[in-house]
C-alpha cells in the first residue's frame, strides 16, 4: 500500500451514509485530509479554493443536481483540478455511466458500488502508480503545452514500449491541438485498422469534418456505430456532419437516437429542438427544448436560445389553433426567465417580446400584440448590438406576421449589410424576400471585397486597401470588409503604425462593434481591436 | 428474451429487467447497512462464521443480479461495449481484492501471474470484469485451498485463466461445454448462465472477424477446475 497521508481527498455523494462510510475506509487507509460535499455544485466550488489530489464522486447527484459527469467536464474546463489529480466516479451501474459519459472527459476510472477498503486501496494504488508513470505527459497537459505532450509521450514509449498504447489519446489530442492534420489523420486510421474506440473515431470524424470531408467523415461515424452502438457522442458526431450538408431530416433522427441512449446532455437537447424546429417538427422541437431548458438550469451550457426555441416551437405547434393556458403559463415562464436573466441583451429582449407578441396575437389578444411589439420595434431603433444572421431571419419573419412588414424589410436590408458576403445567408434571406432593393444591395461592396481578398493575397496591400476602403464606405456594417480593411492597414502599418493609420482602424472597427460573440469572427475582431486600441 | 404477455400486453422480459435493477439497488443498500452495523460491533464479534456466509452470498447475489441485467442488455441489443488497454496487475488485482475477506475466510490463497511482457490488455474492463469476477467466485466454493489467476498472451489472444484445486467440473459438462455456451443447456441453473453469459461477452471481443471464446476444462498448475477466457 502506498502512503496516502500527505494526499488531500474530497468525497461528493449526496448521502450522508456513504460520504461517512467512504470517509472512514480512508481513515483506516492513514489518510487524514478528507473533505466532503454533499453536491457536485459545493465541490466546484471547494476545488476553487483548494487543490484536491482525489476527488470521490457518485455518479448519480439526485434531480436537479449537477450529476458526477458534468462535474467533471466543470472541473477540467475551468481547470480546477490538475491532470495529475485522480478523480474516480461511482457508480451503481457501471454501464449506465459509461453511456452518459462524454468521450472528451472521461474519469481516471469507475468504481461500482459495493466496494470495500481493500478493494479502494488496491485501486488507488494502480491509478497513483499510473499518474506517477505518465507524470511529465500530464504537467505538459498542465501547462497547455502539446508540443511537450508529444515529447513526453516518445520518451515514455522508448523507455517501456510495453506502455505505448497509454499514450495514444494524449498523442492524437496534442497533434489536434498542434493542426498536425496529415500525421493526426494517418495515426487514428493505423489505430482504428489495430484495435478501433470510439474516441479514435471521433476524432477522425472531427478530423475530416474540419478539414471539409464530409462526405468521409460521415462514412467514419457510420461505421462507428455499427461498431459502438452505445455511444452518444458518436451520434453527435454524425449529426453535425450531416446538419451541415443539409441533411438536416436524418440529422434530427441521428440525434433522436442519441437522446434515446442518454437524454441528459443540454447542448444535444437544444441541437435536436434547433433541427426539429427548422424541420417543422413541432412536437419534437418542443420536447427537446424543454429537456434542454430545464437540465439547463445546473449546467455550463445554459442557454437563452433554448427559452426562445421552446416558445417557438410550442407557438409554432399550435399555429391556427390559438393557445390553451397551460401552454401560456410555459411561455410565459420561459420568456419571463430570458427577460429576468439577460436584461442586460438588447437582442434577446427584442426577441422574447417578439415572440411573446406572436404567441399572444395567435391567442386572440390583438392589442396586446400590438402594444409588445411596438415595445420591441422602439428597443430595436436603439439597438447597437447586431443580430446573429440566424437571429435576425426569424425577428424579420415575426415582424411581418406581426403585420410590421416595413419593419422586417428594415432588419432584412441590415443582415444584407453586416453578413451580405456569406452565400448561405443570402440564400435564407432570399426565401423571405423577392425585393431587388434588399437582395442586392450589397453586390458592388461584396465584388470590391472579393478584388481585395485576391490583391491582398497577390502581395498588392495598397490595392487591397483601396478596395477594402471602397467596399466599406458603401456596406459600413459589413463585417468582413471591416475587419478586412482593419486588417490590411495593421498590416500596411507595420510595427508601428502611424497614429492615422490607428484611427482609421479604430474608425472602421466601431461600426462592426455589434458584432455577436458567437460569431464565428469574434475572436478575430476582439484581436484587431486589440491591436488597434492597444498599441 | 423479449416475451410478451399477449392478454396483459406486459413485456415480461423489461418489467423483470426493472425489478432486478431495483434488487440491485436494494442490496447494494442491505451491504452497506450491514458493513456499518459490523464496525459498531465490539471487537472480537466480527470473525462469526455467519458472517462468511453473509458476505459471500451478497456478493454472489450481486453478481448474479449483474449478469441478469447484463444478458438483459445483451437480448435487446444494449449492451455498451467500450474497450481500451487497460493494465491488467489493476485489472486482476482489483478483481482478487474484492473476494480478499471471503477468501481468507476459507482458508484459501490466491495469487495471480501476469506475463511481463504484457502489462496492458484491450477489452471492455466492465464486461470482462464481471465475467472474471463469477468465476473466481464459483471458484471460491469448490476450491481446496488454492486458487490462481494468469494472464498470459497465446498467439495473438489475451488468455485470462482461472484455476482451482477443488475437485473440479463435472465430466459431463465439460463434454457437454458447447450446450452451456449456446445457451442450450442450463440445468446447473447459476452456472450455466454464468457460463453462457461468458461466452457472450467474449463473443463481443471480436478483432478482425476472430471472436472472443471460453473454455473449461480440468487440470492446469492446481489440477482442479480450469476456465479459459480468450480475447483476441
Amino acid at each position: 500500500m502506498l502512503v496516502y497521508s500527505q494526499k488531500s481527498f474530497l468525497i461528493v455523494d449526496d448521502f450522508t451514509d456513504f460520504r461517512t462510510s467512504l470517509r472512514s475506509m480512508l481513515r483506516e487507509m492513514g489518510i487524514k485530509d478528507v473533505d466532503t460535499a454533499e453536491s457536485g455544485e459545493t465541490a466546484i466550488r471547494m476545488c476553487g479554493q483548494k487543490r484536491y489530489d482525489f476527488v470521490l464522486h457518485d455518479f448519480h447527484m439526485g434531480d436537479g443536481r449537477k450529476n458526477g459527469q458534468q462535474v467533471l467536464e466543470d472541473l477540467m474546463l475551468d481547470k480546477l483540478i490538475s491532470h495529475e489529480a485522480i478523480f474516480v466516479m461511482i457508480t451503481a451501474e457501471s454501464s449506465q455511466a459509461v453511456v452518459l459519459s462524454a468521450l472528451e472527459h472521461e474519469p481516471d476510472a469507475y468504481l461500482t458500488k459495493p466496494f470495500n477498503r481493500v478493494g479502494l486501496t488496491q485501486r488507488l494504488d494502480k491509478l497513483v502508480q499510473r499518474k506517477t508513470l505518465l507524470k511529465p505527459i500530464l504537467q505538459a497537459l498542465d501547462r497547455g503545452r502539446p508540443a511537450e505532450v508529444l515529447v513526453a509521450c516518445e520518451q515514455l514509449c522508448k523507455k517501456d514500449p510495453r506502455f505505448a498504447p497509454l499514450c495514444l489519446r494524449y498523442r492524437a489530442d496534442a497533434m489536434a491541438a498542434l493542426n498536425r492534420h496529415e500525421e493526426l489523420e494517418r495515426f487514428l486510421k493505423a489505430i482504428l485498422a489495430n484495435r478501433p474506440t470510439p474516441w479514435a473515431y471521433s476524432a477522425l470524424g472531427k478530423l475530416l469534418f474540419k478539414r471539409g470531408q464530409a462526405s468521409q467523415a460521415k462514412d467514419v461515424y457510420e461505421q462507428a456505430i455499427k461498431a459502438f452502438s452505445m455511444m452518444p457522442g458518436l451520434y453527435d458526431g454524425l449529426a453535425e456532419v450531416l446538419a451541415a450538408s443539409g441533411e438536416n431530416r436524418r440529422a434530427q433522427h441521428v440525434l433522436e437516437d442519441a437522446v434515446r441512449l442518454s437524454p441528459l446532455a443540454v447542448k444535444r437537447q437544444m441541437l435536436l429542438g434547433k433541427l426539429a424546429l427548422g424541420n417543422a417538427d413541432f412536437d419534437s422541437a418542443s420536447r427537446a427544448y424543454r429537456q434542454a431548458v430545464s437540465q439547463g438550469q445546473n449546467s455550463r451550457f445554459k442557454d437563452p436560445e433554448s427559452n426562445l426555441g421552446l416558445a417557438q416551437a410550442l407557438i409554432q405547434k399550435n399555429a391556427g389553433n390559438g393557445l390553451d393556458a397551460r401552454t401560456r403559463v410555459e411561455i410565459n415562464q420561459v420568456l419571463g426567465d430570458v427577460a429576468k436573466e439577460y436584461g442586460e441583451d438588447q437582442g434577446l429582449q427584442v426577441r422574447a417580446r417578439l415572440i411573446k407578441a406572436t404567441g399572444v396575437a395567435q391567442a386572440g389578444d390583438a392589442e396586446t400584440a400590438a402594444k409588445l411589439t411596438e415595445a420591441a420595434m422602439a428597443r430595436l431603433e436603439t439597438m447597437d448590438q447586431f443580430f446573429s444572421a440566424e437571429a435576425a431571419l426569424a425577428v424579420a419573419a415575426q415582424l411581418k406576421q406581426l403585420g410590421q412588414e416595413d419593419a422586417g424589410k428594415n432588419i432584412l436590408k441590415n443582415c444584407v449589410e453586416v453578413y451580405g458576403d456569406d452565400n448561405a445567408v443570402m440564400q435564407s434571406i432570399a426565401k423571405l424576400t423577392d425585393d431587388p432593393a434588399i437582395l442586392g444591395a450589397g453586390n458592388e461592396a461584396v465584388d470590391l471585397n472579393r478584388q481585395g481578398v485576391r490583391s491582398y493575397q497577390a502581395g498588392q496591400l495598397d490595392e487591397a486597401l483601396n478596395l477594402f476602403r471602397k467596399a466599406l464606405r458603401l456596406q459600413s456594417k459589413n463585417i468582413s470588409i471591416a475587419l478586412n480593411t482593419a486588417q490590411a492597414l495593421l498590416r500596411m502599418g507595420g510595427e508601428n503604425p502611424s497614429a492615422a493609420v490607428l484611427q482609421e482602424c479604430r474608425e472602421c472597427l466601431a461600426k462592426v462593434a455589434g458584432i455577436p460573440d458567437t460569431d464565428p469572427r469574434y475572436e478575430r475582431y476582439r484581436k484587431l481591436r486589440i491591436r488597434a486600441v492597444g498599441s | 428474451m423479449m416475451s410478451r404477455d399477449k392478454e396483459s400486453g406486459l413485456d415480461f422480459s423489461t418489467v423483470i429487467a426493472s425489478t432486478v435493477h431495483d434488487m440491485k439497488n436494494s442490496l447494494a443498500m442491505l451491504m452497506q447497512a450491514h458493513s456499518q452495523w459490523l464496525a459498531r460491533l465490539p471487537d472480537g464479534q466480527h470473525q462469526a462464521p455467519e458472517q462468511v456466509v453473509i458476505e459471500h452470498e451478497f456478493v454472489h447475489l450481486n453478481g448474479m443480479l449483474v449478469q441478469l441485467l447484463g444478458l438483459y442488455k445483451l437480448g435487446i441489443n444494449q449492451l455498451p461495449m467500450l474497450p481500451d488497454y487497460h493494465d491488467l496487475d489493476d485489472f486482476i488485482g482489483g478483481l482478487l481484492a474484492g473476494y480478499q475477506e471471503i477468501l481468507d475466510s476459507r482458508g484459501i490463497v490466491a495469487r495471480y501471474e501476469i506475463d511481463e511482457a504484457t502489462p496492458l490488455g484491450f477489452f471492455d474492463r466492465e464486461l470482462v470484469g464481471s465475467v472474471i469476477s463469477n468465476i473466481i467466485n464459483n471458484a471460491t466454493r469448490y476450491a481446496g485451498h488454492a486458487l490462481l489467476v494468469s494472464v498470459r498472451e497465446e498467439g495473438e489472444a489475451l488468455v485470462i485463466s482461472v484455476n482451482d484445486d477443488g475437485t473440479g467440473f463435472p465430466a459431463a459438462m465439460i463434454a457437454q461445454q458447447d450446450q452451456y455456451v449456446q445457451g442450450i443447456e442450463h440445468s446447473t441453473a447459476s452456472t450455466g448462465l454464468g457460463l453462457y453469459f461468458a461466452a457472450r461477452i467474449a463473443a463481443l471481443h471480436e478483432r478482425n472477424g476472430v471472436p472472443g471464446r471460453i473454455e473449461i476444462a480440468n487440470g492446469g498448475a492446481l489440477g482442479g477446475g480450469l476456465f479459459r477466457l480468450y480475447l483476441p
